[in-house]
């Protein structure tokens, strides 16, 4: 019999994390990551003399709402899909470049399992990285006063980062299980397709994991002032946080089920 | 005897080029050399044995089952491909323990397993250093160890001996003698036949996708031999192992480049036997590698295309 799915996959995942952990991806992911934490450092430094940073009718916008921007343009909207769009499609491709793929494969375990051992991997590599660099954007960002106020807010806009990984991740993974060229196809869906759809009426933006994953973010923002209203504007039309959440798990399960069964049909060809 | 391997007109096509061509074959219990020069579709055939592409066309079974989509018949496989790739931040131990696992031991019987492979292709002594600090010998012989480490009945090696020292190809010929004694099964590739021969007499000849001849090795030999066949060294001090070389009979031609010296030879076992016995005493320096390209084998495939 070959081993149970999970236990295969758990032991993919613990060959792969540390491999995907220290490789040169992570200094990238860390770039990526680390844009935020420096935007943060600046408008730090600007406040310590007395300049806000920004400022919205004429109203200087507050560190909790800045933290809240910051967490919707720059990790959300940026930093979650970026990392995603470069772990998710190269979970198999990185294997099969590096050729270490057979070792894999010629083991007594379903060819799907590494996929999942592999995803798992890079669920743990990114949160490792990114949910450190929201918390210190948010600790730099947030006034000390208001901390204790504010922290239960930060663990859901953590738990909405984690989200976002899972969902791009698995859709991801999919993508570079389905397409020759998914550093084409998903780059193409998170800045051309969710960009425009979401900017649409009508219910096209349902076809994007951004619009489940802005159903959650106005729920968890903190009212502080017009920023907040501003986006809390801009994002109208969203899902309650249980349908947003149900259908993010949906993207997720999904896309990695049919990933799977790629990954279980094709045959790849390693370069010599 | 069961066959190892059944093949009817089996074909493996990658889009419009042909891997393998229609060839139906058994492969006897024991060591069988599958001999072919490069791109002749000898790594094609051993990753359908192993499982890792599915037949185009025909049918191939593994010790009675099918090999593709089957994986509780890799339980019984080992195999080690011809790439030079690893997980390079992972020690030799981690590396093969973290493989010996994926095939159902336990973390402390998979650690005790990969220490025992590592044991018998001589690598315990540097099994916690990194992959990346290995030596390209030695990077050969951890593919090896982890193709035996989980006791498979049949080990599938595709050009093992590769960038190996004459006392380490030694060695390793003799490992996989004593593991077929202990009955597994071996399949294994090269482009050398004096490699193969040192093996085993049964022998696959494959060329352009299709087995040219298969059997004793003994007629394949004369034709070789009537053929020079040239021999890379990459020597320490080749300028000195060429002085020990010119001496030798059947030596026709020495020539330097670099730090290789290129020898042309008409009698290739006994110039195989004195390189090794040159490096296991070191009168000619230090021997890090010997190549042969497979220039000769080329034509003996010509020759029995034509005939």
């Amino acid at each position: 019999m070959t081993r149970p799915y999970w236990t295969s996959a758990w032991r993919v995942f613990d060959l792969s994390v540390g491999e995907m952990l220290w490789s040169r991806r992570t200094v990238f992911m860390a770039l990526v990551v680390g844009l935020p934490v420096v935007v943060a450092v600046i408008v730090r430094v600007l406040d310590v003399f007395g300049i806000a940073a920004l400022r919205v009718n004429g109203q200087a916008m507050g560190g909790t709402s800045l933290f809240g921007l910051m967490l919707w343009l720059l990790f959300l909207r940026f930093a979650v899909p970026v990392l995603a769009v470069f772990y998710g499609t190269a979970l198999i491709a990185d294997e099969v470049d590096d050729r270490t793929l057979t070792y894999l494969f010629t083991r007594p375990i379903p060819r799907g399992s590494v996929l999942i051992g592999k995803y798992f991997a890079y669920l743990a590599c990114t949160a490792l990285v990114v949910l450190p660099g929201v918390m210190l954007t948010y600790f730099l960002l947030t006034p000390v006063a208001q901390i204790g106020a504010t922290f239960v807010s930060l663990l859901i806009d953590l738990g909405i980062l984690a989200a976002g990984l899972t969902a791009y991740g698995a859709l991801f993974a999919l993508v570079g299980a389905w397409f020759r060229r998914p550093l084409v196809v998903a780059p193409a869906f998170v800045f051309g397709w969710e960009s425009v759809v979401l900017l649409l009426p009508g219910s096209l933006k349902q076809l994007t994991v951004a619009y489940y994953l802005q159903g959650l973010v106005p729920h968890a923002m903190p009212a502080d002032g017009g920023i907040t209203a501003l986006l809390q504007g801009l994002v109208t039309d969203v899902p309650s946080t249980a349908a947003s959440l149900g259908a993010l798990a949906a993207i997720t399960v999904g896309a990695l089920w049919l990933a799977t069964r790629e990954v279980e049909r094709r045959e790849y060809v390693l370069p010599q | 005897m069961t066959p190892i391997v059944t093949a009817v007109h089996l074909s493996k096509w990658y889009g419009q080029v042909s891997g393998l061509n229609d060839i139906t074959v058994t492969i006897p219990p024991g060591i069988t050399g599958l001999l072919g020069p490069n791109g002749a579709g000898k790594s094609t055939f051993m990753k359908l044995i192993t499982g890792q592409l599915r037949p185009s066309q025909g049918q191939l079974s593994v010790m009675g089952e099918p090999a593709w989509g089957n994986p509780d018949l890799y339980r019984r496989m080992g195999f080690c491909p011809e790439q030079d790739a690893f997980y390079e931040r992972m020690t030799g131990l981690e590396w093969v323990t973290a493989l010996v696992r994926l095939s159902g031991y336990g973390e402390d019987e998979a650690r005790q397993a990969a220490r025992d492979a590592l044991a018998v292709v001589d690598l315990l002594p540097v099994a916690d250093r990194k992959i990346g600090a290995y030596s390209k010998g030695m990077r050969q012989r951890v593919k090896l160890a982890q193709a035996l480490a989980h006791q498979p009945g049949l080990v599938v090696l595709d050009e093992p001996l590769t960038g190996m020292d004459p006392l380490m190809r030694r060695s390793t010929i003799r490992a996989i003698r004593q593991w077929a004694k202990q009955g597994r099964h071996v399949i294994v590739s090269s482009h050398i036949l004096h490699e193969v021969e040192a093996m085993t007499s049964n022998i696959l000849l494959i060329n352009n996708g299709r087995i040219v001849a298969d059997g004793d090795v003994h007629q394949i030999r004369d034709l070789l031999d009537m053929h020079p066949h040239t021999v890379s060294l990459r020597a320490a001090e080749p300028r000195l192992l060429a002085r020990h070389l010119l001496r030798e009979d059947g030596v026709l031609s020495l020539r330097l480049s670099g730090e290789y010296l290129v020898v042309e030879t008409q009698r290739p076992d006994a110039f195989y036997a004195r390189v090794t016995a040159l490096a296991a005493s070191g009168e000619a320096g230090t021997i890090a590698a010997i190549e042969s390209t497979d220039d000769n084998l080329q034509a003996v495939f010509r020759y029995l295309v034509k005939a």
